[in-house]
């Protein structure tokens, strides 16, 4: 489903270069749950922002789904993002100033799709994970657990088929962080292939497969 | 879209208060010098009605003389018309074209009452200053022993008291005993120049015996001053001790331009400092929107938003409340041609309100256009990063 090769990513500046990720040659198959896990600064968050498509490789080739978008300009890449990635972040990124709801509805906003198409899915997405009787609330209403579901309601309304969460349980407590963990689980369960970038070992044993890094080299 | 940026703008209408308040001012303002541009445009859009140029005034000033002004007067008449140099030569009241000086009247008929300019002249006015007529035609010097007062109006006071009637050989009442008959129709006169709207008139004739001190003289081209100090000097031996004065009409057109065009110019100095004013502010605010909304920005391009769509949004975002500001300055606004405030044409201030609205959209399009593009281009990665 995602396929890195040879990937590296060098950061510059005038004065110094920083290898965040070196080499990294990685293969998530359709229907897996996949852990990332390492130090702080190692390049776990890089990694995911490069499967994501948030940002380029310095080298190294991507394939999502099989299409390679090395070349992609930053339509077709926002496309792809747009139908085939989902986005869930540990400080959750939610727009103060919009409900519940509309929240949710952000990624529908860049495809065609009624208004009606819009409300209709973004329930379903709510109803998922909980929250169908907070649509009406603002997020500063909710609880860093119900921030993140309905972060993951977002993540999941354009019914994509990768979900990249990082550290999604970070800010939340052991039992907030089990409860989203579960909802993962669902998803995966329901087909969705999750690659998460986690610090906590009991969640990334509860997932497929581990893959350690190291000052941004994979170990394992 | 046009939804969730409504509803991104109406959730945040306390934070944006000042900003839709300043917008909705500069819309008042810019309502303000324009529809006195408009109303300045619009008469200046329209022709004067008469010929201006080599004409020239003639002020005489008796003095302490009262003694036979009227044959005097009909002697220097005789004596500027024997010239070679003058075409033709009019006495004419002190309200001369483009002068200081006005007379107005009411007049009545059928009932219909009309406020008018109000002119007296003789019989070679229209000639003088190429003045055409519509209808009928100029009063002559056989005119004066009928039995009404003849007069000539023009198309505005036609229109205003007689719609789709013939107005020719008509009466109109100044008074009760006072009558004039209507002999001809000129079609604009604007005295007081282009900016002058254009106004009922009414010429009436003067009497050969009567005494007015100004005289329209209409010289061929390229007439210099040689002779004009030869007319004056030779009047001033016909005259004893008289005051005379020679001014060009097209001199004293842009004098009384300048009357009208400088407070304009001034007016929109003070609106342009205004706008440049709002259009840094709304600068400022919108790059320090955009600084604060980086993670926001982040999230909508791994949402799947274009740098396209960023600077669609941060835009769209200005003209929503742009839109919030005007549609508060309309209700205002609208008021003015519902109202017909000072009497304007409509049209004048639909004008004003289109082009201010036009103007305000340019100008927080332009304002928006930078941040909102620079806003696009922050790298998604690094947006999400920022806390």
């Amino acid at each position: 489903m995602i396929r890195l090769q040879n990937v590296e990513k060098v950061y510059r500046t005038s004065a110094i270069e920083t290898l965040a990720l070196n080499n990294i040659n990685l293969n998530v198959k359709k229907g897996e749950f996949v852990s990332i896990m390492g130090p702080s600064g190692c390049g776990k968050s890089t990694l995911l922002n490069i499967m994501g498509l948030l940002d380029e490789p310095s080298r190294g080739h991507i394939e999502i789904d099989g299409s390679k978008v090395d070349k992609y300009h930053d339509k077709n890449l926002a496309q792809l993002r747009n139908k085939k990635l989902g986005f869930i972040f540990q400080s959750f990124h939610l727009i103060n100033d919009l409900s519940v709801i509309d929240n949710v509805e952000i990624p529908l906003l860049y495809r065609s799709s009624s208004a009606r198409q819009r409300r209709e899915l973004a329930q379903e997405a709510l109803e998922k994970v909980g929250l169908s009787n907070r649509m009406k609330h603002f997020p500063k209403q909710l609880s860093g657990g119900q921030k993140q579901r309905v972060a993951i309601a977002r993540a999941i309304v354009g019914k994509p088929e990768i979900i990249l969460a990082d550290e999604p349980t970070g800010n939340l407590d052991s039992a907030m962080g089990n409860e989203i963990l579960s909802i993962l689980q669902k998803l995966n369960e329901d087909g969705a292939t999750i690659v998460m970038v986690t610090h906590d070992d009991a969640m990334a044993r509860r997932t497929h497969r581990l893959i350690r890094l190291f000052d941004g080299t994979q170990v394992l | 879209m046009l939804r969730h940026l409504f509803k991104l703008i109406w959730n945040k209408k306390g934070a944006h208060s000042l900003l839709i308040i300043e917008i909705w001012a500069s819309f008042m303002v810019l309502f303000g010098v324009l529809s006195l541009i408009a109303f300045n445009l619009n008469n200046y859009l329209e022709p004067i009605g008469f010929e201006y140029k080599d004409v020239w005034v003639l002020d005489l000033s008796t003095n302490q003389d009262t003694v036979n002004l009227p044959e005097k007067s009909l002697r220097i008449m005789q004596r500027i018309r024997s010239y070679p140099e003058v075409i033709s030569a009019s006495r004419t009241s002190a309200n001369t074209p483009f002068s200081a000086n006005q007379m107005s009247n009411s007049s009545t008929y059928n009932k219909v009452s009309v406020s008018h300019d109000f002119y007296v002249t003789d019989e070679d006015f229209s000639k003088t200053l190429d003045l055409p007529l519509r209808k009928g035609r100029w009063y002559e010097e056989s005119d004066i022993s009928a039995r009404f007062i003849p007069i000539v109006i023009n198309k505005k006071m036609e229109d205003k008291l007689f719609a789709n009637e013939n107005p020719l050989g008509k009466l109109i009442k100044e008074n009760d005993t006072l009558s004039y008959k209507i002999v001809g129709v000129v079609d604009k006169y604007k005295a007081k120049g282009e900016f002058m709207t254009d106004n009922p008139a009414l010429f009436k004739m003067l009497k050969k015996e009567d005494w007015d001190r100004n005289v329209l003289i209409k010289v061929k081209p390229g007439t210099d001053a040689n002779f004009e100090a030869r007319l004056v000097k030779d009047i001033a031996a016909m005259t004893d001790q008289w005051g005379i004065e020679v001014s060009y009409l097209s001199e004293s057109r842009k004098n009384r331009q300048n009357l009208t065009v400088i407070p304009v110019v001034i007016f929109l100095v003070i609106c342009g400092f205004l706008l440049t004013n709002v259009a840094l502010g709304l600068f400022g605010i919108l790059n320090l929107n955009i600084a604060k909304r980086k993670n926001e920005i982040g999230l909508r391009r791994a949402m799947g938003a274009t740098e396209g769509n960023v600077t669609t949004q941060f835009l769209g975002e200005i003209w929503v409340l742009a839109t919030f500001s005007l549609i508060i300055g309309l209700i205002f606004a609208v008021q003015f041609p519902l109202m017909h405030v000072f009497d304007l044409n409509s049209e004048i201030y639909i004008t004003a309100i289109l082009a201010s609205i036009t103007v305000i959209y340019i100008i927080v399009t332009l304002c928006a256009w930078l941040p909102s593009r620079q806003a696009s281009l922050i790298h998604p990665a690094l947006a999400l990063h920022e806390d």
